[in-house]
């Protein structure tokens, strides 16, 4: 029977699962409504009492409001990093670099978060450069940088791989010229010298006069690479007083092959084989004592399902946190039903059921949290907007996240459970001495 | 419906167990009005609230017709009270935020579907016959008097054959108490309804078939019948 059950649920859709999964997370909510208002009209009433305290009602709907946003707006947040980061990284299909972190080089290489490590030497390069399975080879030269920009040296073909077609202007085909990343300032044209190392650390003056003009701009690739400045590997070897990576024969040569022999060293390598299954050959083939060979994606996907965790964690806060709000908020329901309670009573009095009390009360409460809810959803979108913005300026990482199914079963869950709490105040209204409270 | 009233040895205590009323004997006939005065805290509420089934804590029998709302579970006394009686109150407990037809009509809200066009008709006919503005505008403007006429109209909506009146003219002006007078006791007598009302007020009281006097939680008067 589960089997079958387990067979019929997958063969359904994803979008038809997702709706049945709100709709099974709604059916409590839905079922205790109809249970407690059945054969009853308290809809007029709930409404004069959401009339009579709706400072106090607007108050309570702006509280689940804001926790429902909150809790939503970071957790499709994460989602939106997770695919952010996750595309920043796509075209990085297999690094080559000296052992080490993988992890360090992983945000050196791919997200620009420039580390010391160890230099790679021309043989290396060579040997994975004209290696039968590998498309493309490129040093990828960190550490230098012109003010909040990295200054990143590389051959033509990486960029072309990395951006496409360019926005405007040219490749770089001279050491010298320089292609921006598309959130540069600089314009095409502008002139500016590298400084060693990168932020508070960097030194303004240790390349002095070695101008770079911008002659190219990528287009936007949602990365950290936006905000770099790629150069020919040759400048970079250059401005810091080394050979340029080619013979004096060739020495005004731009990109690929290298002579080994003046190839001052890279930090890393971006490698991309020309069979996808090569990948894996290679990465086999480079991991060794010299040499380490990782996937960033795989990398990634270690990160992320370590988030993974957290995101459950975070899930489970965040509707422990928007239960916590509504059962604050249903206490101040109880309080506030004393101020009506002789309302109530009049109704008792005039013959209503215990459970008709019982339903105005509880259709009251639940309206609060529908209210609530739905504009929860509204809060969570502008959260979702303004932490994305917050998160792409702070990390040039491009994260476009929105809500999705997970946030509404999320909403959902919390509608249902959050209705089954309202029960409790309506029980205690239900409950109260009709003579007492009359003569109140 | 006729409904004899018929009250024996009636006791009803505090929930803590004090005894507030005591009541060996009385009876009203179907379509009778009656007062009861007495000083405050004299037991002239309770003893209205028990005939309506409110006190849960009660001994005795409180007999209309057939009926013992004595020996009664809460849901059935608000059953009772939901077909037969028709309470009016002292500050009119209305609820501000409906229009006058809403708070005449409230029965609607818990009575079965099968009943409410007709509890709407009553409550319309009513608020009508005892001008109290029609439009849609809520009770929260109402004057006094047209307060209490919308109360008296909610208690007649669903055609009850008993109205219990908690001091119905105590917050009006002298001339709009005697307009309201006119107004309860002329319809409670042309639908032939009993009426059982509490009050200090004269004018309400000698247009009673018979005053009753409740002193320290007894009726003076009851075994006379007057």
């Amino acid at each position: 029977m589960s089997e079958a059950l387990t067979d019929l649920w997958q063969s359904l859709s994803p979008l038809a699962q997702d709706i049945l999964w709100l709709a099974l997370l709604l059916l409590p909510a839905l079922a205790t409504g109809l249970i407690v208002t059945w054969g009853f009209r308290p809809g007029a009433l709930a409404g004069a009492l959401l009339w009579r305290f709706r400072w106090t009602n607007l108050t309570f709907i702006a509280l689940i409001a804001i926790s429902i946003g909150i809790g939503v707006g970071l957790i499709a947040q994460e989602r939106g990093l997770r695919k952010g980061t996750a595309r920043a990284a796509e075209k990085f299909d297999l690094i080559v670099a000296a052992p080490g972190s993988e992890i360090t080089m992983m945000f050196a290489a791919v997200y620009l978060q420039p580390s010391d490590v160890p230099l790679l030497g021309g043989d290396i390069y060579n040997e994975i450069a004209t290696h039968a399975d590998v498309d493309l080879a490129a040093p990828i030269a960190f550490g230098d940088s012109y003010l909040s920009s990295p200054v990143v040296g590389t051959t033509p073909q990486f960029v072309t791989h990395l951006a496409g077609e360019l926005a405007e202007g040219r490749m770089f085909t001279a050491s010298g010229e320089a292609v921006a990343g598309s959130r540069v300032e600089l314009q095409i044209g502008e002139t500016f010298e590298p400084a060693h190392g990168m932020g508070d650390s960097a030194e303004e003056d240790a390349h002095a006069g070695h101008a770079l003009k911008i002659v190219g701009r990528m287009p936007p690739t949602g990365s950290p690479w936006d905000r770099a400045i790629l150069v020919p590997v040759e400048s970079v070897w250059e401005v810091h007083g080394l050979t340029n990576g080619h013979s004096p024969d060739h020495k005004t040569r731009i990109g690929p092959p290298f002579d080994a022999d003046y190839f001052p060293g890279t930090p890393a390598i971006l490698v991309h084989a020309n069979e996808l299954w090569a990948n894996y050959a290679l990465r086999s083939e480079f991991t060794r004592d010299d040499t380490m060979a990782f996937f960033p994606g795989a990398v990634l996907a270690q990160l992320h399902s370590l988030m993974g965790d957290i995101r459950q964690i975070m899930s489970v806060m965040a509707v422990l946190t928007q239960v916590l709000v509504t059962a604050g908020v249903l206490t101040g329901l109880i309080a506030l039903a004393r101020l009506f309670a002789r309302r109530l009573a009049l109704l008792r009095a005039l013959g209503a059921p215990g459970r008709f009390v019982f339903a105005v009360v509880w259709t009251y409460a639940a309206t609060l949290i529908v209210l609530g809810a739905a504009a929860g959803l509204g809060a969570g979108w502008i959260a979702v907007d303004v932490i994305s913005s917050i998160v792409t300026s702070r990390t040039d990482i491009l994260v476009t996240a929105t809500l999705d199914w997970p946030e509404f079963h999320l909403i959902a869950g919390f509608v249902s459970l959050t209705m089954l709490l309202a029960l409790l105040p309506a029980f205690m209204a239900m409950s109260r001495n009709i003579i007492t409270d009359l003569r109140a | 419906m006729s409904l004899p009233l018929h009250v024996s040895d009636l006791q009803v205590s505090t929930p803590g167990g004090r005894v507030l009323l005591t009541c060996t004997q009385f009876q009203a006939a179907p379509g009778e009005v009656i007062g009861l005065r007495g000083p405050s805290g004299a037991g002239k509420s309770t003893f209205l609230f028990a005939l309506a089934g409110l006190h849960a804590a009660m001994t005795g029998h409180i007999r209309w017709g057939d009926t013992d709302l004595a020996q009664l579970s809460d849901g059935a006394r608000a059953a009772f009270r939901r077909n037969h009686i028709g309470l009016i109150f002292q500050d009119f407990l209305l609820f501000e935020e409906l229009s006058a037809l809403g708070n005449a009509s409230l029965a609607t809200s818990f009575n079965p579907a099968s009943k409410r066009r007709s509890i709407i008709n009553t409550a319309e006919r009513f608020l009508k016959s005892l001008n109290v503005p029609a439009e849609a505008r809520t009770v929260d403007s109402f004057s006094g008097g047209e307060r209490q006429r919308t109360a008296i109209a909610r208690a007649l909506a669903h055609d009850p054959a008993i109205i219990l009146a908690d001091e119905p003219t105590a917050s009006l002006d002298r001339k709009t108490a005697d307009g309201l007078i006119e107004d309860l006791i002329g319809l409670t007598r042309a639908q032939k309804k009993t009426l059982v009302a509490v009050s200090h007020d004269p004018h309400l009281l000698e247009r009673m078939d018979r005053v009753i006097d409740v002193e320290d939680g007894r009726l003076q008067m009851e075994a006379a019948g007057v």
